[in-house]
């Protein structure tokens, strides 16, 4: 097990290597962000010294030494615009972002395997059907839609749900307070639907699917309850795939929210990145894209842990 | 019961006053940095404005007023000896005096990271008299100091002073009618009235700017009630906002002048197909016949939904050096357009590329496509290149490009910053020039320009600068204006606010 931790530890590695030397060149390539930082009335002078000051007067090489020699003393840098260490700046921000993903995932996982199974057990009842109905919109329908609709609804006609931001916080998070969770209603379900729609389906299709193995019918034939059946063994089954896909999920989850924070002026990273990349803010777009492949690789690794006690059959 | 019933309208009266009180802003762009000297640009200079004061400050209409500094004289052509108001706090408690301009000056002036040094360029030096009189040293006689000075928010050396950069960055401390409660970035900042505040307490107890970047969003918090304003209320929205009663709506002419460079320079430009192979924009003629065959009406009515107004020339009339006598825009004549072309040697056009940002100005790359098919009407195919405003600006730096849309804000209020930014020619080392990317070059302009920066008499110096644009813009063709954007905000008809032509929302004008 340890040299398996370790093995994983040091793939880690060089993983986060690889995506810091591509996005610090691809950055470096884009453009200038001293054009951008600069009012029109500087002179050339002026660009010349800014250019300077932020070190990006050196040439590619020299400029990734410095940041790798910084990044070994634990240092991402400063942001340009912010002018703040681009690891805080991204820490601030991160909590939104996890918050929301969480709870998102929580609610997708809470409605979609209960819905799922039910809606396998019976797949030609005129329950399931209308399950699969609005599964099927959910999976179809962009992000970018449905909070407009919400917004449009809840806020605009209705007035009863706020239209953006981030309410009041309590220790990290804005779950805690009657505000926060107001403001969390739409975004939640807007970041949900989809992951709702993708869990139900696929726990029917493998509810579906285990509930057709021998082994199962064996289990009938011997007795056993429907209900040990389906919500012991044949759950127990299908959950492993299951696993697989919500860790991969929740890792775009915390990645891709940059929709859904952007219609909800939601002060999350999603929008961070955003903004960052259109000011060519170098420090910021680093430091965020390494601790998310750093969030997604430790993901990965936890799922691979859960498997182990799901199934004894993984255990190495 | 009736003690009770009167218990509660009081606590009722007391949350009222309490919500009345605050003044939510729903803001297109947030804030870079506290640090005032961090990012010269319109929406964090808004919202510092609020927290900061400078020697002068400019009312709604770009007029200069006394601030921090109360009066001053000129001994001399180049010397402003200039009285400071006495009894002003900073909101930590420490006093305003001499020393904290001196230092303030420094900073922005020495400071490597500063992006305000292109308004301090012209001063010499700046040195502490008595406590409440400093002394400014200016290069040449220099007119617009005032105008700079507005630009430069004053610092309190005391606290300050062995601060880090990151502290700065993140703590506010002015003498502004507004104090900083907090910044979450990306979310919000709130502040509070300064009660001590030399002009008299705000309106408003509480202010909450919010930075609502995406259109949709932001009219979605004024359509539900959540915000009291915004800024740039976006064209496709603005009926959905007139037709809401609770609502105000206001069009405010802008400063910002949208206008075409074109390559003068190199005789065989890279983004340019001609069958003689040069260059045609280094012809006049060609350059007249790209004016008058861009159909600028057209663009305002369909791609601007007229929310912008015709530009005849380089700056609106709310800026110092404009000229009634270039009031109209030509007419758009395609016919003489193309004689243009024919007497210059391309009957049949010629093919170029125009770059245009994307995500800059307004509609941006949607003018672009129309000067396009405007353009092909006189035989002249223009392929569009639109790219994000982190490409276009380096680009267009190296002059990777031979004809481009672009803007220019005289953010000033006086002419001369876009006479020595774009009009003169590019010169590094005298630091003129810098958006000149087309290269226009006319030494008569250049003379013209140089002239009126040391000219003090008001009257003497419009005439110069009016002057220099007739020689640059009628008699060369240096650029081709298109339009000037207009300003657009929409207000809950419980506050009274007016718009400004600097583009800020000043919350202490708000009633």
């Amino acid at each position: 097990m340890t040299k398996y931790i370790l093995n994983r530890l040091f793939h880690s590695t060089l993983v986060m290597f690889t995506i810091s030397f591509i996005v610090f060149f691809i950055m470096f390539k884009a453009g200038d962000p001293v054009e951008l930082m600069l009012p029109p009335d500087a002179t050339q002078q002026d660009v010349v010294e800014m250019r300077a000051a932020l070190g990006l007067d050196k040439s590619f090489i020299v400029q990734y030494q410095k940041f790798l020699s910084n990044v070994a003393e634990g240092n991402l840098g400063n942001s340009f615009i912010y002018g703040q260490p681009a690891l805080d700046i991204v820490f601030e921000r991160l909590p939104a972002t996890m918050e929301l993903a969480v709870i998102a995932m929580i609610v997708s996982i809470l409605l979609g395997i209960p819905l799922g199974i039910i809606s396998s057990i019976k797949p030609n009842s005129i329950l399931s059907r209308i399950i699969m109905f609005f599964s099927l919109a959910g999976i179809s329908v962009p992000v970018f839609w449905t909070g407009m609709i919400l917004v449009l609804i809840f806020s605009v006609i209705l007035g009863v749900l706020p239209s953006s931001g981030r309410g009041e916080v309590y220790l990290f998070t804005s779950a805690f307070t009657w505000d926060g969770i107001k403001h969390l209603i739409m975004p939640v379900i807007t970041l949900s639907v989809f992951q709702l729609a993708l869990i139900l389906r696929l726990t029917r299709t493998g509810m579906m699917e285990v509930l057709m193995q021998d082994y199962i019918k064996l289990a009938s034939a011997k007795g056993v309850p429907r209900k040990v059946i389906v919500y012991y063994h044949a759950l127990k089954n299908t959950l492993i795939p299951l696993i697989t896909v919500i860790g991969i999920q929740f890792g775009q989850l915390v990645a891709f929210t940059i929709v859904t924070e952007t219609i909800f002026a939601w002060p999350g990273t999603g929008k961070l990145i955003i903004d960052s990349i259109q000011n060519l803010d170098r420090p910021i777009v680093v430091a965020y894209l390494l601790v998310i492949s750093f969030i997604f690789v430790a993901i990965n690794f936890i799922v691979d842990v859960l498997y182990t006690f799901i199934d004894p059959r993984v255990r190495v | 019961m009736k003690k009770m019933i009167m218990g509660l309208a009081t606590v009722a009266l007391l949350f009222s006053a309490g919500n009345a009180a605050t003044l939510k802003v729903g803001l297109a762009s947030g804030a870079g940095s506290m640090d005032p000297y961090a990012h010269n640009e319109t929406a964090t200079n808004s919202i510092l404005s609020n927290i900061f004061d400078a020697l002068i400050s400019f009312d709604k209409d770009l007029k200069t007023h006394p601030a921090l500094a109360v009066s001053w004289t000129n001994p001399e052509p180049t010397v402003w000896l200039m009285k400071l108001r006495k009894g002003v706090k900073f909101h930590n408690g420490s006093d305003f005096n001499a020393d904290d301009v001196v230092f303030s000056y420094d900073r922005v002036k020495n400071w490597d990271k500063s992006g305000f040094k292109g308004k301090v360029s012209m001063i010499k030096e700046v040195s502490k008299v008595d406590d409440f009189t400093v002394k400014i040293v200016t290069n040449v006689p220099y007119p617009i100091l005032l105008r700079k000075l507005t630009y430069i928010h004053i610092l309190d050396k005391e606290t300050l002073e062995g601060k880090s950069e990151q502290w700065i960055g993140l703590h506010a401390i002015g003498t502004g009618p507004y104090k900083l409660v907090s910044w979450s970035k990306g979310d919000h900042i709130k502040l509070d009235a300064n009660p001590t505040y030399w002009q008299g307490k705000g309106k408003y107890d509480k202010v909450l700017l919010r930075p609502l970047t995406n259109n949709a969003t932001r009219v979605a918090a004024i359509l539900s009630n959540e915000v009291d304003i915004i800024n740039r209320v976006p064209v496709v929205d603005v009926n959905r906002v007139k037709a809401n009663d609770k609502l105000d709506f206001f069009v405010q002419p802008g400063l910002r002048l949208i206008y075409l460079q074109m390559d003068q320079d190199r005789d065989k430009s890279p983004y340019i197909k001609s069958h003689d192979g040069k260059n045609p924009l280094k012809d006049i003629r060609v350059r007249r016949a790209l004016y008058y065959g861009i159909n600028e009406d057209a663009i305002i009515k369909y791609v601007m939904k007229t929310f912008a107004k015709p530009a005849s020339q380089l700056s609106p009339e709310a800026v110092f050096g404009y000229d009634p006598s270039i009031k109209t825009r030509v007419k758009y004549d395609p016919k003489k357009a193309k004689a243009l072309l024919a007497e210059a040697g391309y009957p049949d056009g010629f093919e170029i590329v125009l770059d245009a940002p994307n995500n800059r100005y307004i509609n941006d790359s949607q003018i672009a496509q129309a000067i396009a098919s405007s353009l092909a009407k006189i035989g002249i195919t223009v392929k569009v290149n639109a790219t994000p405003k982190s490409t276009f600006f380096a680009e267009t730096g190296k002059l990777n490009t031979s004809f481009f849309l672009i803007g220019w804000a005289s953010s000033d209020g006086d002419a001369s910053s876009i006479f020595d930014g774009v009009v003169h020619t590019f010169d590094k080392d005298k630091g003129y020039g810098r958006y000149n990317r087309g290269r226009f070059s006319s030494p008569k302009a250049d003379k013209l320009i140089e002239k009126s920066a040391g000219i003090m008499d008001p009257n003497e110096r419009l005439k110069v600068l009016q002057e220099a644009q007739r020689v640059a813009l009628v008699e060369e063709q240096c650029f081709i204006p298109l339009h000037y954007q207009v300003d657009i905000y929409a207000a809950s008809k419980k506050v009274h606010f007016e718009p400004r032509t600097d583009s800020r929302i000043w919350a202490f004008d708000i009633k």
